[in-house]
């Protein structure tokens, strides 16, 4: 199919439709206090930047909860890559017993919500001693659950040729040495896009830390964030301005990545 | 060791709790923030439900009987009656009176199991400059509703004759304990005085609820703006559209005070046989938990010490429970509005609570559906939808007081059976699966569960594991306040209970129609887009990212934003269908368009799928394209035929993920609207969030869980089942 030329219109107002909302969180977020709202589009005169520096003031040590955000963000990605690798590589290339009852399971998680297990999985938490710590909201994750990763690594896996096996095992590699010398070298563009989807997920995440995380000083970026809701004596502007700060990091991985989705994500889903 | 969830009087509880520190040397005080979110609330009881040592708690006066009556507050009498200097009238008696235990036998009163931090009566907020404007000078203390009423109506004006008026007498409020000052001035009641049923379908109940109705509907003298989500954004009344607001609370202060357009004030409530206002108060309390009742006794002394109750109502956090601090001049004489903070005082003498010993947060959400619609529905019948909150309230009432009757489950059983049934879950496994013959499939097995290993674990300890202790919660009554011994054993009651709860009936039908219009919408949006934006060339990639941002926006940003996009007066999408002289309908507050309009925040969120379709499009074989094209096939039809069937797989994945996630939508209605109006987008895991941690009903929500993990299975099989015969893959087998 060709795109015809009234493409390049189209594209322009889909995408201002899109950054609508974006615009108008930057546009409120340099209101003065209490009067962002209902003034219409226009950028104020002066824009409040310093409701920029009040936002990053008021959510308390912003350099702490930048580096206990990078932390998990970071140890979940390295977790998540390597375990879902592991799996998916199992899944794909070997063939053993209860190998598709298992795969079910996986695909199973998925269906889970989150809040069934979230109390059991507290209690567990609790009996062993790691509440107020980063344990839960890192080992969950990395650990069974990301059945979506698991997944494509699997379809990626898939997609390789199956002379791979075949040259490895000529070798006399056996699976463990086969995943390490030859398939994770050439599942590059997949360990990217699952380290990218793992750092937006993690960096996002609000429900584990608001359960888990009760330290001031091991807070994340969004509990700060949610901090600044329904408190009364929060303005809005100031809301805005902190939620594009949080923000502005997935912006930036969004345009760096996109790429790399495509790529990852090519193989993963053009077959089952 | 105590929560705290507002900004301001954060670094004064830090300040409290260094002074403590020096008067006890050796000891340190920890506070923890509560993340201030709609989550705060839910946060304490994760706590306590964790068994973490809090010594001192901040808690909402309306849970304070969820608390109690789950036996997780320490009675702080004894610890009172020791100290010779305490004297319990310092503090305002009704406030006492609300956070005490049940009377004894001899009629003596209830033991203290808290103090109060800071309280507010209701009261009216009045725009002091459209009152000149319409020529009064401002309404007689002890005001009437017949009063009220014809200020209202002399304020509403349809300034352009659409019929509709743009300004209002009031923009009145419309969650329960804002309800209840009408109920009360009319003569009605809530609750009978021992708590056991709901006086809610009597005359006067109805009568001050089609009074509000009438105010809405039949004057339309009041606007809908005010509902409780909805506080954040900017009402009609900051906007100096409407004469009056409330009845509300001292918190609105807060947020008035950068108002400069117009002058306000507050006035008591209009009464009617009886003057009467409500009170909303945050309360410290001593938690089970605590590992030091009696030095958590004393901080909270301290914290309701003249001198902090003090300096908190020059932060201007409230009315100071203590009488001495709200009579003194921080409170009555700060440097800011409103002029009368005198009214917050003398509306005392008519303040009451929700009657204290019973779950307001289940009640309110129990009758929700009917009181909105009482609300927002001009077609409604009042009286019914009455006789409907009391008898849902009444049946709640009866299930409390039977539960205590139920046997207890014996000690140990959950952990046995849970861990009895993983190991037979994973022995039937490893047996079946072990039954490998040859020396090399025995070695390709022993990799494989190497390399499954880390995963196996993951999976076993945080999902099946839980999962199969919700499958036996679900055949329990158990409230994660209480020791896991004090669970009760239910059969199937809560399975029989979602069969005629018209609450999951709604939430299913709210879910079931925000998926099927969010799926299939957002799949062909995100395909026609990826059609739009496959190109390789830069310029596009650019597009792309645009529309990709969106998608990887946390839920709590999305939610926060969305709110003022869509809100139904001054949000950015109504103000831009006005330009194009359009009326956007109310969104969020209007039963009929609240999951269209979370379904467009969907839509915003599609990013993800178009670049699913996009890289599927780009490994499309173009040669099959380019085929059909020189057999002079259109567009159409080149879509129809050979694009389409090579995305087959594609679509199946999208609609697939599609369909999960639509079902566990949570994190925007949670922001957005709490469920409302009404019931109209408590989507299921949110219905099901409620269920667990505000009415503390483990045992119904992983009942609801199950189901709703059951109904995904099947619509995932189904639709996986419909593409097997339809979808065609590639000439490739996995």
């Amino acid at each position: 199919m060709r795109i015809p030329a009234r493409g390049g219109v189209l594209r322009l107002a889909v995408a201002a439709a899109f950054a609508f909302p974006l615009v108008f969180l930057v546009i409120v977020s340099l209101h003065a206090e209490g009067k962002g709202l209902g003034r219409g589009l226009a950028l104020p005169a002066p824009p409040h930047f310093e409701n920029y520096a009040r936002a990053v003031e008021r959510m308390g040590n912003f350099g702490r909860l930048l580096a206990n955000t990078l932390w998990i963000t970071l140890a979940s990605v390295a977790g998540q890559c390597l375990c879902c690798s592991l799996a998916g590589y199992a899944f794909a290339r070997l063939s053993f017993r209860g190998r598709d009852a298992l795969f079910l399971c996986v695909l199973a998680t998925m269906m889970l919500p989150d809040q069934v297990a979230a109390v059991p999985r507290f209690l567990l938490f609790r009996s062993l001693g790691m509440v107020d710590g980063y344990g839960p909201l890192i080992l969950p994750t990395v650990l069974g659950g990301a059945p979506f990763f698991i997944f494509l690594f699997r379809q990626y896996f898939l997609s390789l040729p199956p002379e791979l096996d075949e040259a490895a095992r000529i070798d006399g590699a056996g699976p463990w040495r086969a995943y390490l010398t030859v398939f994770l070298p050439l599942a590059r563009p997949m360990l990217v896009t699952v380290a990218i989807f793992t750092f937006l997920a993690t960096w996002n995440d609000f429900w584990a830390p608001l359960v888990y995380v009760l330290s001031p000083e091991k807070r994340t970026l969004t509990l700060a964030l949610a901090g600044f809701q329904r408190t009364y004596d929060t303005a809005v502007e100031h809301l805005m301005a902190a939620a594009g700060i949080v923000l502005f990091p997935c912006v930036l991985v969004g345009f760096l990545a996109q790429r790399f989705f495509l790529r990852g994500i090519a193989t993963a889903a053009s077959k089952h | 060791m105590v929560e705290e969830d507002h900004l301001s009087s954060w670094q004064t509880l830090e300040e409290m709790a260094r002074d403590f520190e020096a008067e006890h040397p050796g000891l340190s005080v920890r506070c923890l923030p509560l993340g201030g979110a709609a989550g705060s609330q839910d946060k304490g009881k994760f706590l306590l439900a964790g068994n973490v040592p809090l010594d001192l708690l901040r808690i909402d006066v309306t849970e304070f009987s969820a608390y109690l009556g789950e036996g997780a507050l320490v009675d702080l009498e004894p610890y009172f009656a020791a100290d010779p200097a305490w004297d319990e009238r310092a503090f305002f008696s009704q406030v006492l009176d609300a956070i005490r235990g049940p009377q004894d036998a001899r009629g003596e009163p209830g033991h203290l199991f808290g103090l109060p931090s800071t309280f507010t009566p209701y009261v009216m907020y009045v725009n002091l400059d459209r009152l000149a404007e319409i020529g009064f000078a401002g309404p007689r203390p002890d005001w009437t509703w017949d009063e009220f009423l014809a200020l209202a109506r002399t304020a509403t004006v349809d300034d352009d004759g659409d019929g509709r008026p743009e300004r209002f007498g009031i923009s009145l409020t419309q969650w329960l304990q804002a309800v209840a000052p009408w109920v009360w001035q009319a003569g009605g009641e809530l609750l009978d005085d021992a708590g056991h049923r709901s006086r809610m379908a009597e005359p006067a109940f109805a009568g001050a609820l089609q009074f509000l109705h009438d105010l809405l509907h039949t004057e339309q003298v009041a606007s809908f703006d005010a509902s409780f989500p909805n506080q954040l954004s900017q009402g009609l009344f900051q906007a100096g559209r409407a004469l009056f607001y409330g009845p509300v609370g001292y918190w609105e202060t807060y947020r008035f005070r950068s108002l400069d357009e117009f002058a306000w004030d507050v006035l008591p409530l209009p009464r009617d046989v009886a003057a009467a206002t409500s009170v909303a108060m945050t309360v410290y309390v001593v938690p089970r938990t605590a590992r030091e009742p009696e030095l958590a006794c004393e901080f909270l002394r301290l914290l309701c010490s003249l001198r902090y109750q003090r300096l908190l109502a020059e932060i201007g956090n409230g009315v100071p429970g203590r009488i001495e601090a709200a009579r003194s001049p921080s409170f009555l004489a700060p440097d800011r509005p409103p002029a009368s903070e005198r009214v917050f005082l003398d509306s005392m003498a008519s303040a009451r609570f929700l009657p204290p010993l019973a779950n307001w947060r289940k009640i309110e959400s129990l009758c929700r559906a009917e009181l909105e619609g009482i609300l927002l529905d001009p077609d409604v019948d009042v009286a019914a939808a009455c006789a409907e909150m009391a008898r849902k309230t009444d049946d709640y009432l009866a299930r409390e007081r039977e539960r205590n009757a139920r046997p207890r489950l014996p000690r140990g059983l959950l952990e046995i059976s849970v861990s009895l049934s993983l190991l037979t879950l994973i022995g039937t496994f490893l047996a079946r699966s072990a039954r490998a013959s040859g020396r090399v499939e025995r070695r390709t097995r022993r990799a494989a569960w190497g390399l499954l290993a880390p995963w196996a674990c993951g999976f076993v300890l945080f999902f099946l594991g839980p999962a199969l202790v919700s499958l036996f919660f679900s055949f329990c009554e158990w409230s994660p306040l209480r020791p896991l011994g004090d669970a009760r054993w239910v059969g199937l009651e809560n399975f029989r209970r979602l069969a005629d709860d018209p609450t999951f009936r709604t939430s299913l039908g709210a879910t079931l129609s925000y998926a099927g219009l969010s799926v299939p919408l957002s799949t062909a949006a995100a395909l026609a887009l990826a059609l739009l934006l496959r190109s390789g060339k830069s310029g596009v990639a650019l597009f792309r990212t645009i529309v990709y941002v969106p998608a990887i926006l946390s839920p709590v940003v999305v939610a926060a934003l969305w709110r003022f996009v869509l809100d139904a007066d001054q949000g950015l999408l109504n103000r831009s269908l006005g330009w194009i002289g359009l009326a956007g309908p109310a969104w969020l507050r209007d039963p009929d368009w609240v999951v269209p309009g979370f379904v467009l925040v969907s839509l915003w969120g599609l990013g993800s799928q178009v670049l699913v379709f996009v890289a599927a499009l780009q490994t499309l074989d173009p040669s099959l394209d380019e085929a059909a094209r020189i057999d002079g096939a259109g567009t159409v039809r080149r879509f129809w035929h050979v694009t389409l069937p090579g995305l087959g797989p594609v679509l199946l994945f999208n609609l697939i993920t599609g369909a999960i996630q639509a079902f566990q939508v949570f994190a925007q209605p949670y922001g957005m609207t709490e469920g409302g109006p009404g019931d109209s987008s408590r989507f299921l895991v949110l219905y099901l969030f409620e269920t667990a941690f505000h009415h503390l009903d483990m045992g119904y929500a992983s009942a609801q869980a199950w189901v709703l993990f059951v109904l995904l299975a099947l619509l995932c099989l189904s639709l996986l089942r419909a593409a097997r015969r339809r979808v065609h893959y590639a000439g490739r087998t996995p």
